[in-house]
């Protein structure tokens, strides 16, 4: 007889075994990489987002300045949660809206019809009978540009502080040297900005994966999601009926949330002292090797 | 070779420098001597238009400065002049100021090959050179944190003569290091007065002054109260302002 086959015969360590890895459980398993994939293709995003919003606040450039500010400050002042509420579905009506003005010009009736917004089906995205994966893909690239916009406006003003605070003299000294402004930045301004990033970004990265479970609220198939779906008890009509487990679920996403952020931090030490080592100006030191 | 005609430069309503006129032929080694305060150091800034003066002129190699009014003031109208001035008139700062994110090797070989485009393994080559001629060869992998004062301030010479500038202008070279370095930068910059380069030194160091200088100019509250040969202006010295001046600082005796 095969080891799964009728789960009501079998208990303990096997009907455990067999229990974890029954098929949606493979699917919670698989749901743990889609906080890696957002993690992956987010945190990239976010720093150039942020080095483009830290360089228009620093533009010579009036109007490109007011635009890093306005940015900046504007994503700063409102709470996380509800721009990932706003932008997924301003993104998606803007994007169908779009699509409805493209392919059904024949359709004269108003989009916006008291509480409903109604598009042609052609212009639904995705199309109505999409596969599932399309769905849930459409959904996660708009979670990932949430992201983006709000942790990007966060880099932003990390990397706006760190740039301000390499020391005048350092890019004084370039110019000096016949440097132009452009290779001042490239070659001295930027590298030895990182030194001074490196603690908010660091920090910034640990809030990110803290707020990955926002994936959820957003309608993504995510961990927590598969957490509350295993966890919920299970009737006999269920192949492997349980009490309410989800504080055992909620506990194993805890643990791993607390893993990755333990591991995030060993790395971020490990890169700090290896910047500190070599980038900060004597001058800085000085004071602080005095005070020991 | 470098002529600084009646240069005024204020800060709001700081009058630093009130009409100074200097000129500096080529192998001339001028010491600018004053109190703290008396804009030698901001006279030096202006020769290579790291401070901007609002008034006079800035002529190097018959190349006069051109001006542009801008809405923040008088500015230079050709940026490419500038670089070309800069380039042509390395800088020593007080504080050092090497490029902290580098060794000391790539210190010296940065600018030569990104501003004058030189080959790289060619700029590599001579900076090993400078380096073992200021005396610190055995330092080109190392952080600048990871070195003295005074073999910061050898590298940031050698990263001044790495550019085979025309002039070389120190800013109190040695101001911020003890005596003992102090002296290791006195030898170097002795050195290169005896190659007979052409500088122009801001320093408290009256000694280095009169054993380095062919010319001394004594700043006082922006003006010029009195110049001419070292032996002129410290052993036949005139003015009663730079008398107090010498005393002041035990140069007198």
């Amino acid at each position: 007889m095969e080891f799964c086959a009728d789960p009501s015969l079998i208990s303990g360590w096997r009907w455990l075994a067999c229990y974890l890895t029954t098929p949606k459980h493979q699917l919670f398993y698989l749901s743990f990489l889609t906080v890696f994939a957002l993690l992956a293709i987010t945190a990239p995003v976010v720093l150039l987002m942020g080095f483009a919003g830290a360089v228009a606040r620093l533009s010579s450039f009036a109007p490109l300045r007011w635009l890093g500010t306005i940015y900046t400050s504007m994503v700063r002042g409102v709470p996380d949660v509800i721009f990932f509420l706003f932008v997924p579905i301003a993104l998606d009506q803007l994007v169908e809206l779009t699509r409805h003005k493209i392919k059904c010009p024949q359709v004269t009736d108003a989009v916006y019809r008291g509480n409903e917004f109604i598009v042609c089906s052609e212009a639904k995205m995705p199309l109505q009978d999409a596969a599932a994966w399309v769905h849930q893909g459409w959904g996660f690239v708009l979670a990932v540009i949430a992201f983006s916009i709000v942790f990007g406006a966060f880099a932003a003003n990390t990397l706006f502080g760190a740039l301000n605070a390499v020391p005048e003299k350092q890019l004084e000294t370039a110019r000096a040297f016949g440097f132009t402004e452009r290779q001042t930045f490239r070659k001295i301004h930027v590298p030895q900005m990182w030194t001074y990033a490196l603690p908010g970004l660091s920090n910034l990265w640990m809030i990110l994966i803290k707020a990955t479970p926002l994936l959820f609220l957003l309608g993504i198939e995510d961990i927590v999601y598969w957490a509350r779906e295993l966890g919920g008890s299970k009737t006999g009509y269920f192949a492997y009926p349980h009490p309410d487990w989800r504080l055992w679920y909620f506990l194993g996403l805890l643990v791993f949330y607390l893993l990755l952020t333990w591991l995030s931090g060993k790395v971020f030490d490990r890169l700090n002292q290896r910047f500190n080592r070599q980038n900060i100006d004597q001058q800085v030191l000085k004071p602080i090797e005095a005070g020991r | 070779m470098i002529e600084l005609r009646d240069i005024h430069k204020a800060y709001g309503h700081i009058e630093v420098l009130k009409g100074i006129s200097l000129t500096a032929r080529r192998g001339d080694v001028i010491a600018l001597i004053g109190s703290s305060g008396s804009g030698k150091s901001t006279l030096l800034r202006c020769a290579n238009l790291l401070e901007i003066p609002q008034r006079g002129d800035i002529v190097f190699n018959g190349d006069t400065v051109r001006w542009a009014n801008k809405l923040k003031g008088r500015q230079p109208a050709d940026k490419n002049q500038v670089r070309r001035m800069r380039t042509n008139l390395s800088m020593v700062f007080q504080q050092f100021n090497l490029w902290a994110h580098m060794t000391v090797l790539q210190n010296v070989t940065e600018a030569p090959v990104s501003v004058l485009k030189k080959d790289p393994q060619l700029a590599e080559q001579q900076g090993r050179e400078l380096l073992e001629k200021v005396g610190i060869g055995d330092k080109c992998d190392q952080y600048p944190s990871q070195l003295s004062g005074g073999q910061q301030q050898r590298a940031a010479i050698a990263r001044a003569l790495a550019m085979e500038p025309a002039a070389m202008l120190f800013d109190e070279p040695t101001s911020a290091l003890d005596p003992e370095l102090e002296a290791e930068v006195v030898k170097v910059i002795k050195t290169l007065a005896a190659e007979g380069r052409t500088m122009l030194i801001v320093t408290h160091d009256m000694k280095m002054a009169f054993d380095v200088a062919n010319h001394v100019i004594f700043l006082h509250d922006g003006v010029i109260v009195e110049q001419g040969t070292p032996e002129h202006v410290f052993q036949q010295t005139q003015s009663e302002r730079l008398q107090q001046f010498l005393h002041a600082t035990g140069t007198i005796g």
